[in-house]
């Protein structure tokens, strides 16, 4: 697989504030890639900078093989070949559903009847073909999701961005993406990177998950890397709950999941959490607090003392 | 805001009288009047020569000014959204800046700056014949225009146009051109259109500038008509001729007005509050330098360069000897400064802030009233002031009042609180709108009184808005001159009135030192007040 998208000792700055440092992320044809981030860690900054919104401080960025930005020149946004899904949808008050999704052809040189039929196409496709008519105004949140996203759909770029999209993309609308996503492959080639916060959207969703933290890709990897081999404390939090565990054998991360009830090792009850379809049980060891869910209704009390065992866990790297 | 009934009631009892003085009783009077006075010599008013020519005259430069005012004010607003220009900050208080400048002044400084013997026929050989007559009126009226517009149109950007709007086109592949075309303007209308209505009605009402520039050369307009009739004749055909026209005025108007709100519905009002500046490479380096040359040159020509030759007039010892220091001379402004003028300054002064203080209390009522009933007829009641010309109150103040009143500050006074109570309402209105709507029951629920809780929540977070009412109503009434015109008398003329009558007798050197002060006084506080209010315009960049 050839590389869509470079970004190579990317920097910005705002003022004094540097909010990206020496980034370096390479995106892959048919990729989708979540930047998973905490808020201000830069996610944002860094969709903003590869859409052209931002002038960079230092470093580059390569879109399909051609440098679109670097600390002297800025290739505007409308000469680049990205798409944009934004937090708020961005989309034009005075516009109709239709006039917006229609708005990237015409642009294009499509003439204004064939560009509303294939903008009409792309309503059905994400099933609000009945709302063609309607202006932002008389549209809920979610509606003016699907306009947005049928904007960028209708926009055939190479890289897709999402920044935080405030209503998440539900299962749906993510197979449509995803069909649209291996048609404009096949043609050309394309990929997405999808900032959130949402550690179960990331893994969920992506191919693979950048961990953005003060403005640095922390650990790169696939979803499932990511959740059972993080590469640090801060790390394993944000991709999910975890406890450490201290013991003779060194600092062992271990999630939820990884635990079950009943076994050689003991602790004390300290909370339980009936969430509907599990269970969540704090626990006191001698090695530390723990977190152990289980697929079935709270059976234990507070203070009870339980077993439990260890299906496998993870040694924490040591710290640098 | 819930406050208790026994104090809504008093309040809006309270601000209902104050309306029915200042709004409902003068335009009661002045209908009621011209129906009794006017059925006899209607005819011959119409009929006279001097009134067709003045509506004619009104209408072409308030046709002409809105035309000219409009793009340049759209320019200037879409060139200062560009982060990355540099003196942007700067540039932005400077193009408001001409506001703090008496409208008469702004139009004496342009005769001599432009006008025959002016500083640019002293400098370059070049003198604009034409600066007193349609044309040069029209220039000088839009030039006063221009920060109007440019504040409307700045806040439909903010409000309307966010930057996200421009990056979403600019990502689904549009170049700026085609942005500003397919977007920016199409969501700029409604305040383009509100702007050019705003534009044609203070033109229409403007008085100072053609009475200073058109009227020595014969181009007389419908307010500068009215103050011929009351100030210079005694006849009653004039006094009739005066009403009419003040009717006139207000019916077009509120025409005009009528007509804008009905066309575009309530797409005049924004309801959002302003994004935030974020850094948008929306333009070259060449674009940013040629919009900078702009600027300054619009800035030079229009108050520059004026402002310098009213400096220059006033302190060189006589007209047609050149400007140099050896003919400099505090003369002019030693003549001035009589006991006369500081009466003047004195009573402008006091007028000012009488005003001022009145009005931020009647505005604030008015602001908190404005979700009841009652309230809301009172905003609209207030709002209609905005676009009674200043001429119509005078007159109907003159006729309703004048009998108890006449020649004393307080007329003046009345008049000055009608023509500003909208001025002083909307920033206040605006801010109550944006309070946090729990505030008032949180200080309540903590044990505040109504009293306390006003004290100690509601005004500190007001203060801002009722600083900036405050100043706004002191340097408009400071530099009031329309309505000041007409009531004065023995005894209560303000220093504007003494600039115009001295303008009016052709002394230059008189005249423009006069204009230096009375500038000074009003540019002063205003930078005063900008610099204490700059710690809390101050944002953090996104």
């Amino acid at each position: 697989m050839s590389s869509l998208l470079e970004l190579r000792d990317l920097s910005i700055r705002y003022g004094s504030t540097q909010v990206l440092n020496s980034l370096n992320l390479t995106v892959r044809d048919g990729e989708i890639v979540a930047l998973l981030g905490p808020s201000g860690s830069g996610k944002s900054t860094l969709l903003n900078a590869v859409a052209g919104f931002l002038p960079i401080y230092s470093g580059e960025i390569l879109l399909a093989g051609r440098n679109v930005a670097t600390p002297r020149s800025t290739e505007p946004p409308e000469r680049r070949d990205i798409a944009f899904v934004f937090q708020d949808y961005g989309l034009w008050p005075h516009l109709t559903a239709l006039d917006t999704v229609a708005y990237p052809l015409r642009r294009r040189g499509v003439r204004l009847g064939p560009a509303r039929d294939q903008a009409r196409g792309i309503l059905e496709r994400l099933g609000i073909g009945a709302l063609a008519d309607r202006k932002p105004a008389q549209l809920s949140g979610g509606e003016q999701q699907r306009v947005g996203l049928a904007r960028a759909m209708a926009r055939e770029a190479a890289v897709y961005l999402f920044d935080e999209p405030t209503a998440h993309l539900d299962a749906s609308l993510r197979d449509v993406f995803l069909t649209e996503l291996a048609a404009r492959r096949r043609e050309s080639g394309a990929a997405a990177i999808y900032a959130t916060h949402d550690a179960a959207e990331a893994l969920g969703l992506a191919d693979r998950v950048a961990l953005l933290v003060a403005g640095q890709v922390i650990q790169d990897g696939s979803p499932q890397q990511l959740y059972s081999e993080p590469i640090s404390v801060e790390a394993a939090r944000l991709t999910g709950p975890a406890s450490l565990l201290c013991g003779i054998e060194g600092p062992l991360l271990v999630r939820p999941d990884w635990v079950r009830l009943g076994g050689d090792r003991t602790g004390v009850v300290v909370d339980v959490w009936f969430r509907g379809s599990y269970t969540d049980y704090v626990l006191r060891t001698a090695d530390g607090e723990l977190l152990l869910r289980t697929p079935a209704p709270p059976v234990h009390e507070r203070d009870e003392e339980v077993s439990w065992s260890l299906d496998r866990c993870w040694p924490m790297p040591e710290p640098r | 805001m819930r406050f208790g009934r026994a104090w809504v009631g008093a309040g809006l009892c309270l601000a209902l009288a104050s309306a029915a003085v200042l709004v409902v009783i003068p335009l009661a009077v002045l209908i009621k009047t011209s129906w009794v006075e006017g059925r006899g010599h209607l005819a011959d008013v119409i009929s006279s020569p001097g009134f067709g020519s003045a509506v004619a005259h009104s209408f072409e430069l308030s046709a002409a000014a809105t035309l000219l005012a409009v793009p340049v004010g759209v320019a200037i607003a879409l060139a200062l959204r560009d982060p990355r220009l540099p003196g942007r900050a700067f540039w932005r208080v400077a193009v408001i800046l001409p506001v703090l400048v008496p409208d008469f002044v702004l139009s004496y400084s342009w005769l001599m700056a432009y006008g025959r013997a002016g500083l640019t026929s002293e400098l370059f050989g070049f003198a604009w014949t034409h600066i007193q007559g349609p044309i040069g009126v029209s220039v000088i009226v839009a030039a006063n225009a221009v920060p109007l517009v440019y504040l409307i149109i700045a806040v439909g950007l903010a409000t309307r146009a966010e930057p996200i709007t421009e990056r979403a086109a600019r990502a689904s592949g549009a170049g700026p051109a085609t942005v500003l075309w397919t977007i920016m303007l199409p969501l700029l209308a409604p305040a383009i259109a509100t702007a050019a209505v705003l534009a044609f009605v203070l033109s229409m009402g403007a008085f100072a500038i053609p009475q200073v520039v058109g009227a020595p050369a014969g181009f007389g307009t419908i307010t500068t008509r009215i103050y011929a009739d009351l100030a210079l004749g005694s006849n009653p055909e004039g006094f009739v001729e005066a009403i009419m026209l003040a009717l006139l005025l207000v019916v077009v108007t509120l025409i005009v007005v009528t007509l804008a709100e009905t066309v575009l519905g309530g797409r005049l009002q924004t309801g959002r509050t302003a994004a935030r500046d974020t850094d948008w490479p929306t333009s070259s380096r060449i674009t940013r330098v040629i919009v900078t040359t702009a600027m300054a040159l619009y800035l030079m020509i229009t108050s520059g360069l004026p402002l310098l030759a009213l400096l220059s007039a006033a302190i060189t010892r006589a007209i047609g000897v050149p400007s140099t220091p050896d003919n400099w001379t505090t003369d002019n402004f030693l003549a001035v400064l009589t006991p006369r003028t500081g009466y003047a300054l004195g009573r402008s002064l006091l007028l000012a802030l009488a005003a001022a203080s009145v009005l931020i209390v009647l505005g604030s009522l008015a602001a908190a009233l404005g979700r009841i009933r009652g309230g809301r007829i009172l905003s609209v009641l207030i709002t209609l002031t905005l676009v009674l010309p200043g001429s119509t109150l005078a007159v109907g103040f003159l006729i309703g009042y004048g009998r108890w009143l006449a020649d004393t500050v307080v007329i003046i006074l009345i008049a000055y609180l009608a023509k500003l109570w909208a001025l002083a309402h909307r920033p206040m209105s605006a801010a109550v709108d944006r309070l946090p709507s729990a505030s008032l029951h949180a200080a309540r629920v903590s044990g505040a009184g109504l009293p306390t809780a006003l004290a100690t929540v509601v005004v500190p977070l007001l203060r801002p808005a009722l600083l900036a009412a405050w100043g706004l109503c002191f340097l408009t009434a400071l530099h009031e001159v329309t309505m000041s015109s007409l009531l004065y008398g023995p005894g209560s003329e303000t220093l504007a009135v003494v600039v115009l009558n001295s303008a009016e007798l052709g002394n230059v050197g008189a005249t423009a030192a006069l204009s230096v002060l009375v500038t000074a006084i009003v540019v002063l506080p205003g930078a005063a007040l900008w610099v204490l209010s700059r710690p809390t315009a101050h944002r953090p960049r996104a």
